[in-house]
């Protein structure tokens, strides 16, 4: 790997755990590379697949999902959100995007070493692995919404027509 | 506020909202985002957008290591970016003064703030910009301190690029930002108290002070709970059942409160000024009451010992503390001495922490498997209370303490362990991880005492001691009420220790996280009475401070359904576990039936299930769009363009 290579990274991070999570970070002190950028979500059970790709497609090198776990303040949201990754994630591995630049994971208020954890962690893969294929995550981006829509449309005909076609 | 309504439109938008040509383009442009959602289709008339960008330095905490100016310099060059400025405290009244004014004098309608946690002030800068005349919702708030000055102190170079990347992606969340307004819903001005104890009536009374009609539901056939079974109370030492006897009576006299004894909650469903609650009473038929705010008093159990813990219930001369303050409550004044079963009691035990700071490997976990390693914080001061009381009525008893800590906390109740030591009361220290033990007495001694309990007491240097006594009295404290239904069907929080827990114990107590729930006594955790008293007015006054509108103003962030682009597919339906909350309606769209998703924004909790399965993202989260979130992606992987604040600048630690 080249030296100069620097990754992004992206954290989605629960506005009730993992969000002040950071900020436990931070308040302690503790330090962590400037290549983490931290967005606030209410769960990432709201993004569609294609988000992630359209990330990686932007040069995001790995995105990080820090949820609240089994705190989770959703209804049922936690597990929905745990399928959907795993969905994506099965889509990055039959696509050929590597499936390191992916974690799903739960962070406390409080879990200050979890998160230094979870970034040491994904930096080294990252500089393992390099930087993304951001052609190919367009790709496969396009595919997913083409996906989306593939759907839709056999939603939207009548029974009997959905019949013949499957 | 009213300046709110009257958000400035942008040119172009000037069209008449029926317009059919426009609903058409709308449709169209719905369909286009639906295929391409790269391209965003609206709000991104840069030319038209006065941001304003405020760095803050903290007084130093993110000025010493963020370039504060190098940022705003950069910032600057983002286009739409009209003004630019770093304050030393943008919290300060003349920070948050420059923001209103800006707005004012440059017309501006997007601002940002890079200071912070959004938890300490993004309340704080959105009634600044609200006070400036825009809508509050067309501001952003970037965290450059605790996730960037202090989490990159030794990277001050990418901590800067970091923090100008933030405000780029700000920036353009901001572009597709829209004006919201918070959610106003009828408020039904009537409380729902469950819990007749000291503090569902104290709450019930407050409130009903206030002029607000009251339910207050009990499940005893009685109202008063616990303390129609205690003595005197601490430290005012007035008769506890006649004190509660005194405001149930208040309560049982007002006219705007209603008490339903013998009662239970079935169901809770609805929201903060509108809950639709099932009350059972013995012997009726379940009815539904509707409330716009509920006040959980449901209390405490008392610790019961384990069979055989301390050898309770296998020796009749172990008692519970509330059962020997029944001993002392039924024992004739004319008596000389306590009896229990059948013998004089000389010599008393009082051991601390039964079933409270319990400890992992030393005490034996509940059914549930929990451990109680909380301290009950009443049971200290009732032991010395008690232990006095004795000491005083019958001066030939012995009493002894066996403590970890005596944690008289209270104002006033460090008396009583002052008093019980001049009183002659003997204590005894145990470490909490070797308690004492009690043992039954050989037959062949039984005259020196019924039991003896042993302590390695390390008052004197870990001295085993052995004390034969007639009578052990567990300091047994408080456990959570068995409420299981009831947080099932609020969705209430516990902690650890399975109490109900409150938002914040500082910033928000008694609160919970469903709005319009509020919390009133031992319910939360172990309190005295006075404690129980206060956060029971606390949650009155709360609850009134709610019905003092017409409506309920929630928080706008929920998810919204853009009718023209909707097709009815219902998927997002099938996400939306939120009864009520999110459902298919039929309207009439060109004279034609059809079905379209609705959000009933009293319900919707804003999870955002629904909004990721929708191929027409045509149901999106207000204030967390998802083309709000690809903008913030760009931003942060884009940076503001040819500007030095490129990744390359960063180095991995």
């Amino acid at each position: 790997m080249s030296e100069s290579f620097v990754p992004k990274i992206l954290v989605l991070a629960t506005e009730k755990c993992a969000y002040p999570g950071a900020d436990a970070v931070g308040k302690a002190h503790q330090e962590y590379p400037s290549n983490v950028h931290i967005l606030r979500v209410p769960s990432p059970v709201l993004f569609p697949e294609d988000f992630y790709l359209r990330s990686f497609s932007k040069g995001i090198d790995a995105i990080l999902i820090a949820a609240c776990g089994s705190d989770c303040p959703y209804h049922g949201a936690y597990e929905k959100l745990a399928a959907r990754i795993d969905q994506l994630t099965d889509r990055m591995k039959a696509g050929g995007l590597e499936t390191e630049r992916i974690r799903l994971t739960a962070i406390c208020t409080v879990c200050i070493k979890a998160f230094l954890k979870e970034i040491a962690l994904l930096n080294e893969h990252l500089s393992r692995i390099g930087p993304v294929d951001r052609a190919l995550a367009e790709q496969l981006r396009t595919e997913s919404l083409a996906r989306l829509q593939g759907t839709d449309q056999l939603e939207a005909l009548s029974s009997d027509a959905r019949g013949i076609l499957v | 506020m009213s300046t709110q309504n009257e958000f400035r439109e942008e040119p172009g938008c000037e069209v008449e909202q029926n317009d059919p040509a426009r609903i058409e383009a709308q449709i169209a442009a719905g369909q286009r985002a639906a295929v391409a959602p790269n391209s965003s289709t609206y709000g991104s008339d840069d030319a038209a957008l006065k941001i304003g960008v405020y760095i803050c330095r903290c007084g130093g905490n993110i000025s010493d290591v963020v370039d504060v100016e190098q940022v705003a310099e950069t910032v600057k060059l983002i286009p739409g970016v009209a003004t630019a400025k770093v304050h030393t405290f943008v919290c300060s009244d003349p920070g948050q003064h420059t923001i209103s004014d800006d707005i004012l004098k440059e017309n501006l309608d997007r601002v940002v703030v890079a200071s912070c946690s959004p938890f300490l002030h993004e309340q704080t800068f959105r009634g600044a910009v609200a006070r400036g005349g825009l809508n509050p919702y067309l501001y952003e708030h970037v965290n450059i301190r605790e996730q960037a000055s202090w989490a990159h102190k030794h990277d001050p170079a990418g901590a800067t690029s970091k923090a100008i990347r933030m405000i780029a992606a700000a920036i353009g969340k901001l572009r597709h930002a829209v004006p919201l307004e918070q959610i106003k819903l009828p408020n039904h001005r009537r409380a729902l108290v469950i819990g007749g104890g000291i503090a569902g009536l104290k709450a019930a009374s407050d409130l009903a002070a206030r002029g607000i009609q009251v339910l207050l539901v009990e499940k005893a056939g009685e109202l008063g709970g616990h303390l129609n079974e205690r003595g005197r109370v601490y430290p005012s030492e007035q008769d506890a059942a006649k004190l509660v006897a005194e405001l149930a009576q208040r309560v049982n006299r007002d006219a705007r409160i209603e008490v339903r004894l013998s009662s239970q909650i079935k169901a809770v469903s609805g929201f903060i000024g509108n809950f639709k609650v099932q009350v059972e009473s013995e012997g009726a038929l379940p009815s539904e009451v509707t409330a716009g705010a509920i006040i959980v008093a449901t209390g405490f159990r008392c610790y019961q010992p384990q069979e055989n813990e301390f050898l309770y219930r296998t020796d009749p001369c172990v008692l519970t503390l509330p059962e020997f303050i029944q001993l002392m409550r039924s024992t004739p004044d004319s008596a000389r001495h306590l009896t229990v079963n059948g013998r004089a009691v000389n010599n008393i035990a009082f051991l601390h922490c039964v079933g409270s700071r319990q400890l992992d490997g030393v005490h034996e976990p509940q059914a549930d498997g929990r451990l109680n390693t909380y301290c009950s914080r009443t049971c200290c001061t009732t032991i010395l209370q008690q232990a006095l009381a004795v000491r005083r009525r019958f001066n030939k008893t012995g009493v002894y303490s066996f403590y970890q800590d005596i944690r008289t906390y209270g104002r006033g109740e460090e008396n009583y362990y002052i008093e019980a030591s001049k009183a002659g009361v003997v204590f005894f220290r145990y470490n909490g991880e070797e308690p004492p033990k009690a043992e039954a007495t050989p037959r062949e001694h039984a005259r020196r005492g019924a039991l003896s309990i042993t302590v390695k007491d390390t008052l004197t240097w870990n001295e085993e001691l052995t004390v034969p006594v007639d009578l052990l009295v567990l300091g047994t404290g408080m456990i959570p009420g068995d409420i299981a239904d009831l947080i099932e069907q609020m969705k209430l929080a516990t902690g650890e220790d399975g109490f109900l827990q409150e938002v914040h114990p500082k910033l928000r107590p008694v609160e919970v996280a469903v709005n319009g729930v509020l919390l009133a006594g031992t319910a939360q955790g172990p309190m005295n009475i006075q404690e129980t008293l206060s956060a029971a007015g606390a949650a009155a006054a709360k609850a009134a401070a709610m019905f003092a509108k017409e409506e309920v103003e929630l928080n706008p962030f929920v998810a919204e359904v853009d009718q023209d682009a909707c097709c009815g597919e219902a998927q997002c339906v099938t996400q939306c576990v939120y009864e009520g909350a999110l459902r298919l309606v039929t309207r009439e769209v060109n004279g034609e039936l059809v079905e379209r998703a609705e959000v009933n924004a009293g319900l919707c909790v804003g999870c955002g299930a629904c909004v990721a399965v929708c191929p027409q993202r045509a149901i999106q989260l207000n204030g967390w769009r998802l083309d709000q979130f690809d903008a913030m992606v760009d931003g942060i992987a884009e940076g503001v363009p040819g500007q030095n604040c490129a990744q390359e600048l960063v180095q991995i630690g």
